[in-house]
Parts: structure tokens; sequence; C-alpha cells
């Protein structure tokens, strides 16, 4: 039986307790204060002068005058704005598609054991390790006409008959751009599967394999369904640096030829720092930001429900 | 005993050092560190003007670092202010500058692309300087063609010259004696004739040109001026549309690319594929700017010491481009310190403090960069920069006399027309686009985005 003091001081505690929280929750409040602000002044000003800019026209001389939805209209009604949206989308997909499973190949490859692991292990960073212009004039040099590797080793292996040029090629060049880009991403999609797999209990592939599943069994009703929520993150990820890619592409082929590769980063720049239309260039970003912003946040919804089919599961 | 956890509003005077005290601490600072520079930034950024003497200023590209350094502290030595240097990577110069001078910050001098300095004057961020004593001295010492690449029609003078060049064909002579052509080009046609000689001599990729999209325009006006077109008239209208030799050039243009006549790669390469084909023997003529024939030769390949230039480029005119970056001055630069950053402009755009073109000299030296003054070619030291490959009196009368600047070049919307540019030619070249239909397509651009004045 507990007494009466026992049964009166425990609200008491309680209720303590309770002030205690409040008050280190407000003091957890203050000390994120100043990152708050630094956040809010290099992310969120930029992000809503933006959003400002993109209502208005605006000189170089800092002049600015109100104009409503009209760099929306422009923009919507550019043919190479839509032009250039085609070319994101089709690169996203692209860059999306091949980063993804490229990475999950590797990832599933390396957490095999073989000789010499370690320094596989360690070779799959060396892309992400590489800034993405320099990767843009590695692939450059790679698949060069008159004296790149790919051409030589195809060259050799009697592939085919004469070098080829795919950068000069309007669908060569996006290819590459998208193999260049993916190549990179698929590096670091890798190392995040690797960690993933590294999660798997061992005992549940044994046990699968007791009950007699096969490779391909395993891999689809075990690995895979583990992988779910690592893989959602990926797939934000890759989506959001395919929409937002530029310099891999600008030192590849700047856009070209013609405007084959030219996707909404670089129509981006050009608004900005060539044409200087600020009104224009802040509505072209202020679309491109939205674009990823919906996409984060559809996948971030499917995160939460793999998560709960996972949780369920358990 | 009694322990009080204290909130937010209600610190203890007599709180004693704990961690949470030492938290506070840092978090007061953390709070200041921040906000100082936050507040800063949503200061006023608009003009005011720096009239205090001292350390100027400067923003460059990141072309011959040492040499720059080497250049300011000569600039101290004689009686120069001190100059704190900001260098940009060449990749991306253009917008890192312009971001630099929107967000407010001052800068005494900085370098510039000639494309872009009438629009920097315009928007505020460099000042004219028709007002400084020795301006107009400066312009007069110039080559009068030159001197409009500085001077606006309307009288400004927006800036002074950083270097220039100009474009000229390199070939490679014992290629051609090899295959039996007994003399270089004069004509386009020639050029074809020529290169489709060479090619099926086995020569992989006869001609070279840097036709990457940013370097188009420059090849649209080095091939219309070759054969005497007008690109531009006085007030800036596209006039080459007008004239019926132009759909020729452009003709002959996508010939060269369609029948196989460059590399495979003319589209994206750089020009360092290039000067590796000319050393290499893969190709035999190489379209640029004059100092390229610097690179081609101290790159020491087997064809290197048999390529050199031909100083009337091929075209019925035989005229060529000029061309070249400038330096200017900052707006926001007032009172003796705007005398201090035109000091500093004379020494690195024209003379030293003795007289002498040191600056100039010294880009010689480096890199077979020449400026625009007559007074150069007759200078031995500057000469005598210049390896003996070169053949100065030539080279100096191509810049007196069978070059152009172009002065459009300079107009606020014309870096948006080598964009149009860029795109246009390259989807001709690729067969997307009929020769009359670019040309037509070209002049609305010009006429469009000097209409909007972008």
């Amino acid at each position: 039986m507990t007494s009466t003091a026992e049964t009166t001081s425990r609200p008491a505690t309680r209720r303590r307790t309770s002030v205690r929280a409040q008050a280190d929750a407000r003091f957890g409040l203050l000390l994120a204060t100043p990152a708050l602000i630094l956040v809010l002044g290099l992310v969120a000003w930029p992000g809503l002068r933006t959003a400002v800019y993109s209502l208005q026209r605006v000189s170089l001389a800092g002049e600015e005058s109100w104009t409503g939805l009209n760099n929306f209209r422009t923009l919507f009604t550019d043919e190479r704005f839509i032009h250039s949206l085609t070319t994101t989308v089709l690169y996203a997909v692209g860059f999306l598609l091949v980063s993804t499973l490229l990475g999950l190949g590797f990832a599933l490859l390396l957490n095999e054991k073989f000789h010499g692991q370690w320094l596989a292990r360690s070779l799959l960073i060396v892309p992400w390790a590489c800034p993405w212009v320099m990767v843009g004039m590695i692939w450059k040099w790679f698949v060069d006409g008159e004296v790149g590797a790919l051409n030589a080793a195809l060259y050799q292996f009697g592939l085919i008959d004469s070098y080829a040029a795919p950068l000069s090629d309007s669908t060569g060049a996006l290819v590459v751009a998208v193999l260049a880009g993916a190549w990179r991403q698929a590096s670091f999609t890798g190392l995040l599967i690797l960690a993933g797999l590294q999660t798997i209990p061992k005992e549940l592939p044994q046990a699968a394999m007791v009950d007699g599943a096969n490779v391909w069994q395993r891999f689809r009703h075990l690995t895979l369904p583990w992988l779910r929520p690592v893989i959602v993150v990926v797939v934000i990820i890759n989506t959001i640096f395919g929409f937002m890619q530029f310099d891999t592409i600008w030192a590849l082929t700047q856009g070209g030829p013609g405007d084959a590769t030219s996707v909404l980063s670089i129509y981006l720049y050009e608004q900005l720092f060539v044409y200087t239309n600020i009104g224009l260039g802040s509505a072209t970003a202020v679309v491109l930001g939205g674009i990823a912003l919906v996409l984060g946040f559809v996948f971030v919804k499917l995160l939460y429900r793999s998560n709960a089919i996972t949780e369920g599961v358990e | 005993m009694d322990v009080r956890y204290p909130t937010a509003g209600s610190f203890p005077i007599s709180a004693s050092l704990s961690r949470r005290n030492l938290l506070r601490g840092a978090l007061a600072a953390g709070l200041t560190v921040p906000a100082v520079p936050l507040l800063t930034a949503c200061g006023d950024s608009a003009a005011k003007t720096n009239d205090t003497p001292g350390t100027l200023s400067m923003t460059a590209w990141e072309a011959y670092p040492e040499q720059i350094r080497e250049l300011l502290a000569s600039f101290k030595n004689q009686g120069g202010s001190p100059v704190d240097l900001s260098l940009i990577p060449n990749v991306g110069y253009g917008p890192a500058l312009q971001t630099r001078l929107q967000g407010g910050q001052a800068i005494d001098v900085f370098y510039n692309f000639a494309y872009a300095s009438t629009k920097y004057v315009d928007a505020g961020w460099a000042g004219t300087l028709n007002d400084f004593p020795g301006a107009e001295d400066l312009l007069a010492d110039m080559f009068p063609a030159s001197a409009a690449r500085h001077r606006l029609a309307d009288g400004r003078i927006i800036s002074v010259p950083y270097f220039s060049a100009v474009h000229n064909l390199m070939y490679n002579e014992s290629h051609l004696k090899k295959h039996g052509i007994s003399a270089p080009p004069t004509t386009k046609e020639e050029v074809y004739e020529q290169c489709r000689k060479l090619k099926s001599a086995g020569v992989p990729s006869p001609y070279a040109g840097y036709w990457t999209k940013q370097f188009l325009e420059e090849y649209l006006l080095v091939y219309l001026l070759a054969d005497g077109i007008t690109p531009f008239d006085d007030k800036g209208a596209p006039v080459f549309a007008d004239d019926p030799r132009t759909q020729d050039v452009m003709e002959w243009w996508k010939a060269m690319y369609q029948d196989g006549l460059t590399s495979k790669d003319v589209l994206t390469a750089d020009p360092g594929n290039h000067v590796t084909a000319m050393a290499q023997g893969n190709s035999t003529f190489f379209e640029l700017h004059h100092y390229f024939l610097q690179i081609v030769r101290t790159t020491e390949g087997p064809e290197s010491g048999n390529v050199t230039i031909l100083y009337r480029n091929p075209g019925t005119a035989g005229t060529t481009l000029q061309i070249g970056e400038v330096i200017q001055i900052g707006a926001k630069s007032g009172g003796q310190r705007a005398q201090d950053a035109w000091k500093l402009l004379k020494f690195y755009g024209w003379k030293d403090d003795v007289g002498k073109y040191s600056t100039f000299t010294s880009w010689a030296k480096a890199a077979a960069l020449l400026g625009p003054y007559p007074g150069l070619f007759k200078d031995p030291d500057f000469l005598a920069a210049f390896p003996s490959y070169y053949d100065m009196p030539k080279l100096e009368n191509t810049f007196a006399n069978q070059s152009d600047v172009v002065p459009t070049r300079v107009a606020p919307w014309y870096a948006s027309f080598q964009v149009k540019v860029g795109d246009r030619i390259q989807a001709m070249l690729l067969g997307q686009a009929d020769v009359k239909e670019t040309v037509d397509a070209l002049a609305t651009d010009a006429r469009n985005l000097a209409a909007a004045g972008q």
C-alpha cells in the first residue's frame, strides 16, 4: 500500500520534471539559435529573396518593380525553357536510373567476400572524391573522338571500325552527360546501400537458404525489402542531384551541341549571368526548386510509408 | 538540498561557474558571431564612394598569378599604392565578379571581359574614365581601330586594355610541301580545297578551330571580316544579314564540318586538343589567336617546329578580328582613392611611371600577348620578348591595317547575342538548321536583344 506522502509527492515530482523539461527545451532552443540564424540567413533569406525577385523586374542597378506572374508567363511561353525542362527531365530520369542501379550493383558486389575486397571498397569512393566539374573533364577526355580511351578500347576489341565522337552528336552528348554524372553518383549510392547491406542480420539469409530460397528469391524477398528505406533516401538524393546538375554538363558540352544538353540549370545560369535577367532567372530557380521540393516531399511520404510497412512486418 | 533549475528568463545572479553557465557564455558569443556579418550584409549596399586612400583592392582571373603579384609589387616600388589582390578561377570569373559587385562589394580595379564592360558601367559597378588626367592621351596612343573597344560611341571611356590579340591562321609548312601544295591558302575556297587534298592524303583532321559554343561568335566575325563583310553598322544593326556573301561564308563553314575536314570533336574540343593535333601533325591548319603559335611551338611535338602563321587571313579582304580583354575602375572609388586606382590602371593597361610599357612586355614574355599600342612595336624590350618565329612587322601591320575590333562587341546586349550564335551555328553545322534560316535568325536575335537592351 502506498502512503499518502508518497502519492502526493509523485505529481509534484512529475510537475518538477515537466518544468525542468520545458526549461531544458527552451535552453536547447536558445543554444540552437546561432545555428538557426545562420541557416535562416544563408538559406531561407536568399530563398525568400529569389521568390520575391521572381515576381519582379530587377535592373542591375538595383531598381525593382513588381510584375506579378509575368516572369513565369514568359518562361512557359519560351521554347528554349520548355526544351530545357524536357532535357532536364530526360537527364534526371537517366541519372536516377543509372546511378541507383549501378550503385546497387557496386554495393551487392562489394558486400561479398573476396580477395582485395578492402581495396575495391576503397576504390569505390574515388569517383565521389572528384568534384563534379572534374568528372566532366575526365569524361570529355575519356570519350574524345581522336584520343579517347573508350574509343581506343572499343576499337582494339573490334567493336567499332572508326573512332566515334559522341559529344558532337545531340543524343550521344546527352547519354555521355548522364553516364558521367551517374558514374560519380553511383559511388555515393553504392556506399549508402553497402552500409544498409551491412545491417542485415546474418541469420536471415541463412534461414532463407535453409528454407530453399535461391539467390534471386533472397534478393527479391529479403535484401530488397530490408534496403527499402535506404533506397528511398538514395532515390531522393539522386533525383535532386539529377535535376540540379550543372558543373559536369557545363564542363562536357556547355549545353551543346546546339542546345542538346541545355538543362534547366544551364538555362538559369544564362538568364542570370549572360542575359542578366534577374527576374526571369529567379523564376527559373523557383521552378527548379519547386520540382525538387515536390519530388522530395513525395519521396519522403514514400519513405514513411515504407517504414510503416517495415514496422508492421516486424 | 534545494536545487534550482534556472529557466532561460531567470538566471540566478549568484550562479557559479557550471556547465550550464559556460554554455550560456558560449550562447552569447555564438549569437554575436553570425549576427555581425549578417547584419552587415543586410546593410545598405547602395553605392557609397570610398574616398580614403590606402590599400587598393583588385580582382583578376587566375592567369599567371605570380606575374600579377610581381607587377603589383613593381607598381608599389614606383610609388603606387599597395594592392590587395583577389584571384578568381577563369571558369566562372564573370558570375563571381558580378555577384560580388551586385552584393555591394567595393573593388577598386578589376579585370573584365570586353563584352561585359559597358553593361558594368550602366549597372553602376564600373566608373567612366573621362575625367582622369591622361585618359585621352592613353587612347590617343592606341591604334585608332583598337580605341573603339574602350571609348563608346557616346564618348564615355569605360576601360583600359589588359591585353590584345588577333585571329590568324596557323599552318604546317612542311605538310603543305609534302602534299604538293605550293602556297598557303588565300581564299576560303582554297582552304577547303587544300583540306580535301590533305584529308585524302591521310591527314586526319586538316582544319582545327575552337568551335565550341562560347567561341563561335569570334569565328563568325573572323570569317565575315576575311571576306570583307561588315558584321554590324555604326548603330549596331546586323547588316551582315543583308550581304549575300554571308550565306556563302556559312555554306563554306558548314561544308568544312560536314565534309569531315575538321576533327569530329570540334564542337566541344578545347584548344589543348587542337594544339596537340597541330604538334602531332594530325591537323594542318589552326585558326585562333596569334599567341597559340607559341603554345604549339613549346608543346614540342614532332610537327611543332613546322607550324607558322599566315598573317593575312584567307578571304577576299584578308581582314581579321582583333580581340582583347579589359581592366575597369570600380564605381565606388572616389577622391584620392580613385586617383590611386587610375594610377594602377595606367600602369597595368598602358605605361609605367617612367614611360615604359613594362606590363605589356611582361605579358609578351609570358605568353606572347600583345597590346593595342603602336609604340609597343617600336619598343626593343617588347620586341625582344617575342620568339623569332613571330614576324613582328607583319603582326604590327595586322594590328594597324588588317584587323577590326567590331565596336558592337561591347554593346550591353552583345553577350546575349554570343549565346545565340553558339546555339544557332552549332545547330547549322549539325544540319539541324539551314544556312538562310540561321542567318535570318541571328539577325533577328541581334535586333531583338538590342531593342530589349539585354
